[in-house]
């Protein structure tokens, strides 16, 4: 796999290890071409947050490292930068579990994600405008304390705030988790909107399948470490194996990962295996 | 009448001392809010700062000069701490950091008696401890025109600190990274940055304090101690709340010197050196989280 200009994101073979020991990726390799959105699927423990976090460099911040491979971002090799020097290029993470600044309003929150660009007043209120319109909600909420909202708005929250470092490439994790499916879907109608308006890249991890391959363009899926199999969503969410893998619906009960892994490889050519 | 006005006398005494526990405690409330770590060091910030200030002053400079020149060291100690210790230390427990701040303290102390020696030194601020003329003459109030002008600068500089951390962009760095460091990381907050600003107020703190403090009592290292008074002001007001280590002081300040005053006597006085620490536990049995201490926000 090399590099190309239009992939605005290219991870090859990597390998992550954790306090030195503990190893959470062992080989995985996947591309985000320009403008796309791209799901990372797969179950608990599975590396789906250790991928994003290579990339976004916040691994340093849980004494994590990349022992092998390579990252390459919008012509940059992801090395030794740090996270604030990702935001500055233009990647930003949406950490799993929302994480909002409870203490603060719903709008510091969302200034906040401000904090790299050099902004005037004026600027702030253009850009708060724009965001805003994506997420109609937060504006009546504005005055409140993050902290207070609901997960939903906690969610959007968080999304609001990466959106205000104007981001070449958004990295999503789990943003489905914990919410009512109809907030899942306000939530994944926004990222799309923000991906077809904005032209923000993203890379959405998930452990909802469904709803993550029916907004994305492509799909792999990962487990323990390694990536078992990739492909376009559509043919991925068309492919009953995959479904009964990771939705659980099978007439015979749930499978071995492997084995259905197995039948998978010789019945679809148009999946890909990591 | 003349009772009620020596009531009020003395809790304005005690308001005007409460200020300066005040103040101490916003130098830890301001490192616990960006680090989660209790600066074990900040009582030897107090003792360092002054001396260096006393020491300048003793060479000659003139005190604007001096105090610049204090302050400014102060930032570059903020920055070394910062660099040497904890960057390093990043991303290790809190006790870890703690550990850290204890050893930071004795490199401070020894420093500063190894550069400007052991002996009790005079600064003198050019404001008598004696009661204002104005006040007495007007109001018949006794207050010291030393006590009022420690408590006036100790509000002034809370005030300033607290309308910086509302309104600029540090400030609100400083507040998103409080509550969650790592999510600050991830929209690109400099955690370093906000450290090494943390640290650097948190050394002017220690400074203006060091310097009212030991305009009173001499500056000498029992300053070291005295930033201890700040403990039960940070249990009543809470650790991470400005607002908390304000209020906490003010309490602090008027229980010690009304207790002082009315119940001394019956004790034989020395109750300013303990009741603060009653009044604490007091807090920690009935409301550990302080007055204004920050509830855990849990909502899922
Ligand atoms: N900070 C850490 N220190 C040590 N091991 C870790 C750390 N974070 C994750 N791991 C381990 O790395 C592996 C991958 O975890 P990761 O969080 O990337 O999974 P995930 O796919 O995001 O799972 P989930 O869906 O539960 O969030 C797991 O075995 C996990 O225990
Ligand atoms: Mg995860």
């Amino acid at each position: 796999m090399n590099a190309k200009a239009d992939d605005i994101l290219t991870v090859e073979s990597i390998e992550v290890v954790y306090d030195n020991v503990i190893s959470a990726l062992h080989d995985v390799s996947l591309t985000v071409p320009r403008g796309k959105i791209v799901a990372l699927l797969g179950g608990n423990g599975a590396g789906k947050s250790t991928t994003l976090k290579a990339v976004s460099t916040m691994l340093q911040g849980e004494r994590g490292k990349v022992t092998r491979g390579t990252i390459t971002y919008d012509g940059v090799v992801v090395g030794d930068q740090k996270p604030s020097d990702m935001v500055r290029l233009g990647m930003v993470q949406v950490l799993e579990g929302r994480r909002c600044f409870g203490h603060l309003t719903v709008e510091e929150n969302i200034i906040a994600g401000a904090y790299s660009r050099k902004l005037s007043k004026a600027d702030i209120q253009t850009e708060l405008a724009r965001i805003y319109a994506y997420f109609k909600r937060l504006k009546d909420r504005r005055k409140s304390q993050a902290g207070y909202t609901s997960g939903g708005e906690q969610q959007m929250v968080a999304v609001a705030r990466a959106m205000m470092a104007k981001p070449k490439m958004l990295l999503l994790d789990e943003p489905s988790m914990g919410l009512a499916p109809q907030l899942v879907a306000e939530i994944f109608n926004i990222v799309r909107e923000l991906n077809q308006n904005e032209g923000v890249s993203i890379l959405l991890a998930e452990q909802n399948t469904n709803v993550a391959l029916r907004n994305a363009d492509y799909g792999y899926i990962i487990e323990t470490g390694n990536v078992m199999l990739h492909g376009a969503a559509e043919s991925l969410l068309k492919d009953d194996k995959v479904m009964e893998l990771y939705l659980g619906i099978s007439k015979e009960g749930r499978k071995n990962f492997r084995d259905v892994l197995r039948e998978e490889s010789q019945s679809h050519a148009a999946i890909h295996h990591g | 009448m003349t009772e009620f006005l020596f009531f009020f006398e003395v809790v304005l005494a005690g308001m005007l001392a409460g200020t300066m526990y005040s103040l101490v405690a916003l130098g830890f409330v301001l490192i616990y809010k960006a680090s989660s770590t209790f600066n074990f060091a900040q009582g030897a910030m107090v003792f360092f700062a002054v001396l260096a200030f006393v020491g300048l002053m003793e060479l000659g400079l003139p005190f604007g000069v001096a105090f610049v020149a204090t302050a400014l060291l102060m930032v570059a100690v903020g920055y070394c701490t910062e660099r040497l210790v904890l960057e390093p230390l990043m991303n290790q427990s809190h006790d870890t950091m703690l550990m850290a701040t204890i050893g930071l303290g004795f490199v401070l102390e020894g420093l500063a008696q190894a550069v400007w020696g052991v002996e009790v030194r005079r600064l003198d601020l050019g404001i008598g401890d004696f009661p204002i003329p104005w006040l007495v003459d007007n109001l018949g109030l006794f207050v010291s025109a030393l006590d009022v002008t420690a408590g006036v600068v100790a509000a002034a500089l809370i005030g300033t600190l607290a309308l910086l951390f509302k309104y600029t962009k540090m400030g609100l760095g400083l507040r998103a990274v409080a509550d969650d460091p790592g999510a600050a990381a991830s929209i690109g907050i400099p955690l370093k940055n906000i450290m090494l600003a943390v640290w650097s107020a948190a050394g002017i703190v220690a400074l203006v304090a060091g310097m009212l403090w030991g305009a009173r009592a001499g500056v000498q290292f029992a300053l070291v101690d005295l930033a201890l008074k700040a403990l039960p002001v940070l249990i009543i007001g809470g650790f991470s709340s400005i607002p908390g280590a304000i209020v906490g002081g003010l309490i602090i300040g008027v229980t010690e010197k009304t207790l002082e005053v009315y119940i001394g006597p019956y004790f034989g006085g020395g109750i300013e050196g303990w009741a603060p620490y009653v009044l604490a536990i007091f807090f920690l049995l009935y409301r550990p989280e302080g007055l204004f201490g920050e509830k855990i926000i849990r909502r899922v």
